[in-house]
């Protein structure tokens, strides 16, 4: 049984097909890279995965379940640029925001050990408009880490944010990869090359890459040309 | 000054005085969701269209003799009525969500004013309702507002974090499993019976101003959602006190009095604060 499996699957938004005829197996324990061009769908394949979109045909099994029968089970890092920054809330109460069904006390002390983890600690009671881009994508990352999800979906976690903080965030992700699975959307082939053990190449249908398939193809212009090598 | 000497004798000026605290309660709560969860517009769309169910009270109270349709009771039910409205809207149709709840808003206030056509004797109410009108407030209403308030707070504190999580990120909230349609509906059915009290004071028309500014000032000086709460309530009972008594010394209408205070108060802390951005960005 594979962590996700997708069969089959096809998605449009009214007459805007994103998805046809896709399918693809991810291995547990594994860190699979999402590329594409801009628009290519990859945010909706996600979304798929993750339950939040139903596809027109098709089947999606996580964790050999349905995405509605595995809720709880999930982490999600969204785009941090679909974030409100000027919520008024401090980065312990956006880790613990992870989980709503442990006990206050007993959630706290874990938050508190998680930001200990990532380095953030001392940044807890700061309002989340006061971190840093890559302190914020760290926080989001540690909120998704909180319920001991089996699978970690995290959407360009590494966007827009300096390379000492991208390297921060992939050493979690794979310290992360011991215990669960990690699907990632990036624009950046380098830390894919990098971190990933294989990837998908989503381009109205799905490919699944061998990693080292990607290394030189650095360019987002040159996604056409790294199918037609395939 | 006059009117502390009159709240002393006035039993109408005490329970204005008792009404403004118990709604600021509901609105400063409230008036902070839909601050931090960026639907203003939407409590606006509200407010408007209670006015098709305070038209259709009225209707129904003079024109067909039915006692039992207090034109509070028709503002309280269209207002939630709206809410729920929008909220399907919100969920089902997010696309079109921003001219569907403008049609809520037009479609209310079209019924409401076709009702008052109907009973042009009786238009008195819907007038009041629409400008404010605190020293309305009965002993009875009194009794109604604390049940009101118990309600939402009651509602607050059970369901904190889900709707702190629902405020700030609704993927989130489906991913864990919460019922987020029913807590979205419970959210804004709290907000439309902010709404009806609120209106009550200040009126449908300046609503906004004492649901959103004490909050919106509140956010300037707050870090935690918990402190905004607190201290937009303050604001809300003290902008409600001191626009009243300026209304009393000043003989100028209540509602106009206190949404000028707050829309004041608020332009001049905003203004301080970008004065404050801009000089600490010349300083680097």
């Amino acid at each position: 049984m594979s962590a996700v499996h997708l069969k089959n699957i096809f998605f449009s938004y009214d007459s805007n097909v994103i998805l046809k005829d896709s399918s693809a197996d991810i291995d547990h324990n594994t860190f699979t890279g999402i590329i594409g061009p801009n628009g290519c769908g990859k945010t909706t394949l996600l979304k798929l995965i993750l339950g939040l979109l139903k596809p027109n045909k098709g089947q999606i099994k996580i964790l050999g379940k349905s995405p509605k029968d595995v809720l709880g089970k999930l982490g999600y890092v969204p785009q941090m640029a679909n974030m409100d920054r000027d919520f008024p809330i401090s980065t312990l109460e956006l880790v613990m925001m992870g989980d709503t069904k442990t006990k206050i006390k007993e959630l706290k002390d874990k938050a508190i050990n998680l930001l200990e983890i990532i380095g953030l600690k001392e940044l807890m009671n700061s309002p989340i408009k006061y971190l840093s881009g890559g302190q914020f994508q760290r926080a989001l990352i540690a909120r998704s880490l909180i319920a001991d999800p089996q699978l970690l979906v995290l959407d360009e976690p590494t966007a827009n944010i300096d390379t000492k903080s991208e390297e921060k965030i992939i050493d979690l992700l794979l310290r992360f990869k011991k215990y669960g699975t990690i699907l990632m959307v990036s624009h950046n082939l380098d830390v894919i090359s990098k971190a990933a053990d294989e990837v998908l190449l989503v381009q109205n249908n799905i490919t699944t890459l061998p990693v080292d398939k990607i290394c030189g193809h650095f360019a987002l212009g040159l996604y056409h040309k790294l199918k037609d090598t395939i | 000054m006059t009117f502390f000497y009159s709240l002393l004798h006035n039993t109408f000026l005490q329970n204005a005085l008792l009404a403004g605290v118990l709604l600021s309660i509901a609105g400063g709560i409230m008036g902070s969701y839909c601050v931090v969860k960026k639907i203003t517009s939407l409590s606006g769309s509200i407010s408007h269209s209670i006015i098709g169910g305070i038209g259709l009270f009225i209707f129904l109270k003079y024109n067909l003799n039915q006692g039992w349709a207090d034109p509070l009771l028709g503002a309280l039910l269209s207002a939630i009525l709206s809410a729920l409205l929008i909220g399907f809207t919100h969920l089902k149709y997010k696309s079109n969500e921003d001219v569907i709840i403008s049609a809520i808003w037009s479609l209310g206030m079209a019924i409401g004013v076709i009702f008052a056509s109907f009973t042009p004797n009786y238009t008195v109410e819907l007038s009041n309702l629409l400008f404010g009108n605190i020293l309305w407030i009965t002993g009875a209403d009194l009794i109604i507002l604390l049940v009101l308030d118990l309600l939402i707070v009651a509602c607050v504190i059970i369901f904190y974090r889900k709707f702190l999580i629902i405020c700030f990120d609704e993927e989130l909230a489906i991913l864990q499993g919460l019922q987020v349609k029913t807590l979205y509906f419970l959210l804004l059915s709290l907000i439309a019976i902010s709404v009806v009290l609120l209106i009550q004071i200040i009126g449908i028309i300046l609503m906004l101003a004492l649901l959103t500014l004490p909050a919106a000032i509140a956010s300037i000086f707050t870090k935690k959602f918990s402190h905004m709460l607190l201290l937009s309530i303050i604001l809300c009972c003290l902008l409600n006190l001191s626009g009243t008594i300026v209304s009393y010394e000043l003989n100028w209408p209540p509602g106009p009095s206190i949404a000028l205070l707050s829309a004041a108060l608020y332009l001049t802390l905003l203004l301080k604060k970008k004065k404050k951005i801009i000089l600490s960005h010349r300083r680097e």
